[in-house]
């Protein structure tokens, strides 16, 4: 009876000591530039205005010599954490979904390049 | 009856009171999977650039036009740990840790007429740093430190360069941070260079 009592209590306790977490992390604009968005955007045609309709303010702006650039950047950490008192383990994922369009001194786009993470790419 | 439940309670208690081992794994980015033969040669386009590495992690204006980079981060960080903090007991406390990184980094310059000027690639997997620590009333010191390394990218603190401290607004034209002046890897010194005057 103690004996079955003891394992009941430690099949009780022990549980009660390892914990599991889950971590997640977003920071940066919204991602708006899946394919099909950016695919309205003509190299050589459309301009600086054209791209903030579509996507909205840039993470960052930065002027080249006669050209600018748009840098928009979306950052997905997710974390997964397994406590077990004499032995913790973290893990954390970092991606960074991005977007850079360049312009030339008239403003028309140059040139451009997206990434969306593709989690079953992976 | 109460010795069992006395050698239970003394085994949860060594097991709060104990060591443990703790792990934390940062991967910062995916693989770019680039040899350094597959680096462009110079003369090579933008669009002909972007269309094999994607967009880059980190950019700026340079005096010859511009500098490109990808990067990607694997951190490791282990340490064994044995305090009283958690019978309730705010002192003596024994640490070890040590702290890991792997990585790569491309850097591609470009001139005024968007062409490679040069480009360099590394890859690294080496051993960061990491201490042991005896401390017998506080805990003042963390003997693993990973921060400066797994931090977020510097783009989303672009429109609030201004409201930093006057040391760091004073230097923003020279800072690495807003992509007008250069860029630096993560993990670089601050102590020395660019952001020596920052004083931080």
């Amino acid at each position: 009876m103690k004996k079955t009592a003891t394992r009941m209590a430690l099949l009780f306790i022990v549980p009660l000591l390892c914990a599991c977490a889950q971590y997640e992390n977003q920071r940066g604009v919204d991602v708006n530039w899946q394919n099909d968005i950016t695919g309205r955007l003509v190299k050589d045609k459309s301009t600086r205005q054209d791209v903030l309709a579509l996507l909205g303010p840039p993470s960052q702006i930065i002027s080249l010599d006669n050209e600018s650039v748009l840098y928009y950047l979306f950052e997905h950490s997710q974390g997964e954490g397994l406590i077990l008192i004499l032995y913790n383990r973290m893990r954390i994922n970092t991606r960074y979904d991005r977007a850079v369009f360049f312009f030339d001194e008239n403003d028309v786009l140059i040139d451009y390049a997206t990434h969306i993470y593709d989690p079953d790419a992976s | 009856m109460p010795s069992e439940w006395s050698k239970l309670l003394l085994l949860v208690y060594c097991l709060l009171l104990g060591g443990c081992i703790t792990q934390w794994h940062y991967d910062l980015g995916a693989r770019i999977d680039a040899s350094e033969q597959s680096l462009p040669p110079a003369g090579t386009t933008l669009a002909a650039t972007l269309l094999q590495f994607g967009p880059p992690h980190r950019m700026s204006a340079s005096d010859t036009g511009y500098v490109l980079a990808w990067e990607h981060w694997n951190v490791s960080e282990i340490s064994v740990g044995f305090s009283l903090g958690a019978a309730g007991a705010d002192f003596l406390s024994v640490d070890w840790g040590r702290m890991r990184a792997k990585g790569e980094f491309i850097l591609m310059t470009f001139d005024h007429h968007n062409l490679v000027s040069a480009a360099a690639r590394s890859e690294w997997d080496s051993n960061r740093g990491g201490g042991q620590a005896v401390q017998p009333f506080f805990g003042f010191v963390s003997v693993v430190d990973a921060d400066d390394l797994v931090r977020r990218m510097h783009q989303h603190n672009w429109g609030m360069g201004v409201l930093s401290p006057p040391t760091q607004t004073l230097n923003r034209d020279s800072s690495p941070y807003t992509g007008q002046a250069g860029l630096e890897q993560r993990g670089t010194p601050r102590g020395v260079g660019q952001q020596s005057l920052e004083m931080h």
